[in-house]
C-alpha cells in the first residue's frame, strides 16, 4: 500500500514545544492568586486512628482549610476494579502512602507547618510486610474478606500425567523486584471552581473521563459538572493509571473560595505514596520431551499488591495468562493470588504483571535447551503456536502471531551470528561476556468483559485545518503523532493541517485508557473511521456549493477540486457555518474480542497480541559481580509500523528500562516503612548505562488494526529481563532467580559456584 | 526578603523574594520560566539543569542569593520556536524527546558540551557530558544520536552562516 504519512519516519508533532521547554504541563502552571495544597500522609503502615484533631492546624495564619474524611460530600473511596482506598482514612491506615488529611494555604510553607500541627492519635497494629504470611490464618485481616484480593486458575490436560511421562523436568522460584514507574514529572496538578460550581481538574493521568467518574463519586457531584484535562504528561507507564491527586484536588477546590489550588508531590512523596510494580514470587515446574517438545508447565504466583486493590486483580490475570509464554503446551496449571499487605501499594505498570513471569518461563526454556543440548532458537521455534493454532491456556489464536519470524531474525543478526567472536572480545581479563535471548508477548486491550472502545472526532477549523480529538492521552509514547498520520493520511492533507487535543472530557469523547498497548490500536481505528465521514462531509458540501453531482468532486492535498474550480476548506467552514451545519463528525471503534472468557482466568483470554524477541550481551566483571549491558537487538511484532521512529523510541525505552528492572531497581520496604526514599537510593538507568540498541520489526500485518497496526507500549520491555539473565548465566555460568540481578547476588552466585566445583572436583 | 539582579537569557532581571528561595522556584514562579523543571529535589536528575556562566548546574540545588549578578541561561534561552537552536532541531529530527520533561535540562546540558567541542563527540563523550539528566522514556539512544547530529550540522553550518 503507498501512504504518504503512515508508516513513515514522521516526526513528532509536539517535538518544537517539548524542545523548548514552551509545552506547558499541568504543573507548570502558577497563577497569582493560587494556593497550595499537601496531603497528610500516615504515620504508621498499619494502625487505628482513634481521633483526628485540626484545630490547631486551621487557627494557622495563611491556613485557607484543613480537610478530613468528615469533609467528603460523597463515598470516601477510589479504585479502578474495586474502590478499596479511602480517599482520606476514617478508622483505619494500612499504609504510609494513605492520606489522611488535606491542607490548603497561601503558601507551600504554611500548608507543610499546617501538616505538622495535625494531631492523630494512632493505636499502631502488627505490619503484615510479607504476601505469604498474609494469606496465613495468624496474618491480622487487612479488609473485611481478608488478604486475598484475588485467585486466578487455569487448568489444561493432564499435569501429573505429563511430569510422569516427560523426560526433563526443570523447577524454580523466582522474586521479582517492586520496581518504581520513576516518570520524570511526579503526580500533580490544579483543581479551581468556578461561581457557578464548575470544576475544572487539571491533573495528568491515563483515563480523563474515568478519573472524573472517581472524582464525581467521591464528590457526589454531577460529573457533567466536572471537566478534566489529563494531557499532557510527564511520563506515567502506568503510574498515572489510577487516581493520584485527583480528588484532593477537587476537595480542597471545594474549600477555597473559587482560588485555584495546586499540589505537586516531591519525589520523596511520590515514592511512599504513589503505585509500584507487583513484587512476585513464582514458582514454575515446566516439563519436556527429549526431542524439545513442551509437555507441561505448573505455576503458582503470588503477587504483593500492597494496601489496596488498583489494578491488583488484573495484574495476576494477565500474568497467568502470559505464564506459559507464546508457546503451545498442552498440560498447564497456573494459579494466581493477589494478596493485601502494609508494603505500600501496587498497580499497573508497563508489562502488567507478564515481565514477572516470562523470567520463569524463559529462563526455563534456556535450562531445557541447555539440559537436551537443542540451540534456543531451535527449542522456541518447536514449541511457539502459530495464527490459528491452541495457545498455552487453551484457546485458538485468530489474530496474527509473529513470533516465529522474530526468532529467524533474531538467528539471522550480526549479534547472534557473531556471537562467539564478541564474547570474545572482553574489555578486561577479569570480565566475561555472553550473549542470550527470549521472547515473549503481551495482550493488547483488555480482557474479556471490560469495556474496550476507541472514539474520535475530526472537526474542520475556520483556518481550514482540521482538529483531531481522541481521549486517549499523550503520555509520551507519540500516540498524537500516530493520530495526525492517520488523519493526514486519510484526509489527503499535509500533517501540518492536523492539530490535535487529547485528553479533555470537554473536548474528546471517552475513548477508553491509555494503558494496555492499546492506544495506538484503538485510537487509531477510531480516527480511521472518522475520517471517511469528514471526506464525505467535505464532499457533500462542495458539492452543494457548486450544485454539481458528488462524483464530480475530488478531493486534493488541502483542497478540493471539481470543473476546474478549487474550493479551499476554510470556504467549506464558512459555507457550514453560514447554513447552521456542523463541521464536527465522529468515528467509533469496538475493540475485537474472544466469545468465550477461559474459566477462572479473570478475563482471559485477549484477541490480540504482540510479540517481541531480545538478544543482548552482557559482560560481567567476575571481581564484582557488576553487569553491563553491551548490545540489545529488540525484534518486535507490532504489526505494520505506523512510524519507525516512534517504535524504536518505544525498543530503546522499553530496553533500558527493562535493565533497570533486571539489574539495579528495587523499591526497599522494611516492615511496612520506605527505605527507598528518592533517586539518591533508587537508581535508574542513565545515560552511561545505555547500550547499542538496534531494532528489527518483522511487521506481521494485523488485519483489524488501522493500516495493519497492532501495539508495543508494553512488550519493548519484558524478554529483555529473561535475556539478560541468560546472557549473565552464559557469561559466568551462574544462574540468577532472584531480581535485581545486583552486584552482590552476582557475586554470591559466582562464589556459590565456585564452591559447587571445588567440591564436584572432590 | 532580598532583591537579587541577574541576567537571564540575556535580560537583566530583578526579583524580590527570600535569599534562600531556590533558583529553580525563582525562575518558574517569579519569571514564569518553567521549561527548568523539579523532578527530585536533590540534584540527582538534572531536570532543572541551566547555565550560570556557562556552566551547567542544578538550579534546584542553587539558591536566589548565590545568582545575584551572574548570567544564567534556560532552556528557553537556548531557543524558542520557530528560532530553534540546532541542537533543538536536532532533538526533533532524530526523535529524542518523548513525554519531554527531562528534556530542557538535557538541551542546557548538551548546549554547555557541545559549546565547548569542535568535533563529532563519540558516544562515550556524550554519555560523560551526559551523565547527570535522567530521562525514563527514550532510552537514550536518540539523544547520543541528536548530539551528535547537532555537532556535525554546527560543524557544517557555523552559526554566522545560519
Amino acid at each position: 500500500m503507498n501512504t504518504k504519512w503512515v508508516g513513515k519516519r514522521v516526526q513528532r508533532i509536539d517535538g518544537p514545544e517539548k524542545v523548548t521547554g514552551e509545552l506547558k504541563y499541568m504543573t507548570d502552571y502558577h497563577f497569582d492568586n493560587m494556593v497550595w495544597g499537601k496531603v497528610l500522609r500516615s504515620e504508621y503502615p498499619h494502625a487505628k486512628i482513634k481521633s483526628i484533631d485540626i484545630e490547631a492546624a486551621k487557627n494557622l495564619p495563611g491556613v485557607i482549610c484543613v480537610l478530613t474524611h468528615k469533609d467528603i460530600p460523597g463515598f470516601n473511596g477510589f479504585g479502578i476494579v474495586v474502590p478499596d482506598q479511602p480517599v482520606l482514612c476514617s478508622d483505619i491506615v494500612r499504609c504510609t502512602g494513605d492520606a489522611v488529611a488535606l491542607a490548603a494555604a497561601e503558601t507551600l510553607e504554611i500548608a507543610e507547618q499546617a501538616l505538622t500541627l495535625i494531631k492523630v492519635d494512632y493505636e499502631p497494629l502488627e505490619v503484615v510486610a510479607d504476601a505469604e504470611y498474609a494469606l496465613t490464618d495468624s496474618a491480622p485481616k487487612l479488609h473485611p474478606d481478608g488478604n486475598l484480593h484475588s485467585h486466578v486458575k487455569i487448568k489444561n490436560g493432564n499435569i501429573e500425567e505429563a511430569f510422569e511421562e516427560a523426560d526433563i523436568i526443570v523447577e524454580n522460584t523466582f522474586f521479582s523486584p517492586r520496581q518504581m514507574h520513576a516518570f520524570i514529572e511526579t503526580e500533580g496538578g490544579w483543581g479551581v471552581m468556578d461561581e457557578e460550581g464548575f470544576l475544572t481538574i487539571r491533573c495528568p493521568g491515563q483515563y480523563a473521563y474515568r478519573d472524573r467518574m472517581q472524582i464525581a463519586r467521591s464528590l457526589a457531584y454531577n460529573p457533567e459538572r466536572i471537566r478534566v484535562i489529563s494531557s499532557p504528561i510527564g511520563g506515567a507507564f502506568g503510574g498515572k493509571d489510577e487516581i493520584t491527586v485527583q480528588i484532593y484536588l477537587a476537595l480542597l477546590a471545594m474549600h477555597t473560595n473559587g482560588r485555584p489550588v495546586k499540589i505537586h508531590l516531591s519525589r520523596e512523596e511520590s515514592v511512599i505514596a504513589g503505585i509500584k510494580r507487583h513484587p512476585f514470587k513464582v514458582k514454575m515446574k515446566t516439563a519436556a520431551k527429549k526431542d524439545g517438545t513442551l509437555v507441561a508447565n505448573q505455576v503458582t504466583a503470588i503477587g504483593d499488591t500492597g494496601a489496596y486493590a488498583s489494578l491488583g486483580g488484573a495484574v495476576i490475570a494477565l500474568a497467568i495468562e502470559h505464564s506459559c509464554g507464546p508457546y503451545k503446551i498442552p498440560n498447564v496449571d497456573l494459579e494466581g493470588f493477589c494478596v493485601y499487605t502494609n508494603n505500600g501499594i501496587a498497580g499497573a505498570f508497563r508489562g502488567f504483571g507478564v515481565n514477572q513471569v516470562c523470567m520463569g518461563i524463559e529462563t526455563h526454556m534456556d535450562m531445557i535447551a541447555e539440559k537436551l543440548g537443542m540451540n534456543p532458537i531451535e527449542l522456541r521455534k518447536k514449541n511457539v503456536y502459530h495464527q490459528g493454532e491452541v495457545s498455552s491456556v487453551g484457546h485458538i489464536v485468530k489474530s496474527s502471531v509473529g513470533t516465529y519470524k522474530t526468532l529467524e531474525t533474531a538467528e539471522n543478526c550480526d549479534l547472534w551470528k557473531n556471537r562467539e567472536k564478541y564474547k570474545s572480545e572482553v574489555s578486561e581479563p577479569w570480565k566475561k561476556r555472553g550473549v542470550s535471548l527470549a521472547t515473549s508477548f503481551h495482550g493488547i486491550g483488555m480482557g474479556i468483559g471490560l469495556p474496550d472502545y476507541g472514539a474520535a472526532t475530526i472537526e474542520l477549523l475556520p483556518d481550514g485545518k482540521f482538529l483531531v480529538g481522541v481521549g486517549c492521552e499523550e503520555i509520551g509514547g507519540g500516540n498524537s503523532t500516530v493520530y495526525a498520520q492517520i488523519a493526514a493520511e486519510m484526509l489527503n492533507c499535509d500533517i501540518s493541517n492536523i492539530m490535535i487535543v487529547q485528553g479533555d472530557t470537554q473536548r474528546t469523547l471517552d475513548g477508553g485508557t491509555v494503558t494496555a498497548s492499546r492506544s495506538t490500536y484503538t485510537g487509531g481505528r477510531a480516527v480511521a473511521a472518522a475520517a471517511p465521514k469528514m471526506t464525505e462531509l467535505l464532499i457533500q458540501t462542495a458539492a452543494e456549493m457548486l450544485n454539481l453531482q458528488a462524483s464530480r468532486i475530488d478531493i486534493r492535498p488541502n483542497h478540493i477540486a471539481a470543473d476546474g474550480q478549487i474550493i479551499p476548506y476554510k470556504s467549506i467552514h464558512k459555507y457550514l457555518y453560514d447554513h447552521h451545519q456542523s463541521a464536527r463528525v465522529e468515528g467509533h471503534f469496538y475493540l475485537p474480542k474472544e466469545k468465550e472468557e477461559i474459566k477462572g482466568s479473570g478475563g482471559a483470554p485477549h484477541h490480540l497480541y504482540g510479540y517481541l524477541t531480545h538478544v543482548v550481551m552482557v559482560e560481567v566483571d567476575t571481581l564484582t559481580g557488576e553487569t553491563d549491558v553491551l548490545r540489545v537487538v529488540s525484534i518486535p511484532d507490532a504489526g505494520k509500523v505506523m512510524n519507525p521512529q516512534g517504535l524504536e523510541g518505544q525498543a530503546e525505552g522499553g530496553a533500558v528500562m527493562g535493565i533497570g528492572y533486571t539489574l539495579f531497581e528495587d523499591v526497599l520496604i522494611e516492615n511496612g516503612y520506605h527505605k527507598t526514599r528518592n533517586f539518591t537510593d533508587y537508581i535508574i538507568p542513565t545515560i552511561r548505562e545505555t547500550p547499542l540498541i538496534e531494532t528489527f520489526p518483522v511487521e506481521k500485518p494485523e488485519q483489524s488494526g488501522p493500516f495493519g497496526a497492532k501495539g508495543i507500549g508494553e512488550v519493548v520491555m519484558i524478554p529483555i529481563i529473561a535475556a539478560i539473565m541468560s546472557a549473565i548465566c552464559d557469561a559466568t555460568g551462574a544462574r540468577i532467580f532472584h531480581l535485581p540481578a545486583t552486584p552482590e547476588r552476582v557475586f554470591n552466585a559466582l562464589k556459590d559456584l565456585k564452591k559447587q566445583k571445588v567440591q564436584s572436583a572432590r | 526578603m532580598k532583591s537579587i539582579q541577574f541576567i537571564v537569557n540575556g535580560k537583566e532581571r530583578t526579583v524580590v523574594c527570600p535569599p534562600a528561595k531556590t533558583l529553580l522556584d525563582v525562575l518558574r514562579e517569579d519569571l514564569g520560566l518553567t521549561a527548568s523543571k523539579e523532578c527530585c529535589g536533590k540534584g540527582e536528575c538534572g531536570s532543572c539543569s541551566v547555565l550560570i556562566n556557562k556552566e551547567v548546574v542544578c538550579s534546584c540545588l542553587v539558591l536566589a542569593g548565590q545568582a545575584q549578578n551572574q548570567v544564567i541561561t534556560t532552556c528557553e534561552g537556548v531557543g524558542l520556536s520557530p528560532n530553534l537552536d540546532v541542537i533543538q532541531e536536532s532533538f526533533i529530527a532524530e526523535g529524542a524527546t518523548q513525554c519531554g520533561y527531562c528534556t530542557p535540562g538535557i538541551i542546557v546540558s548538551a548546549k554547555a558540551f557541545l559549546d565547548e567541542v569542535d568535533t563529532i563527540p563519540s558516544a562515550e563523550e556524550i554519555k560523560t557530558a551526559l551523565g547527570g539528566n535522567l530521562c525514563r522514556c527514550t532510552g537514550y539512544t536518540k539523544i547520543i544520536k541528536a548530539v551528535q547530529t547537532a555537532a556535525s550540522k554546527k560543524i557544517s553550518e557555523p552559526e554566522t552562516a545560519r
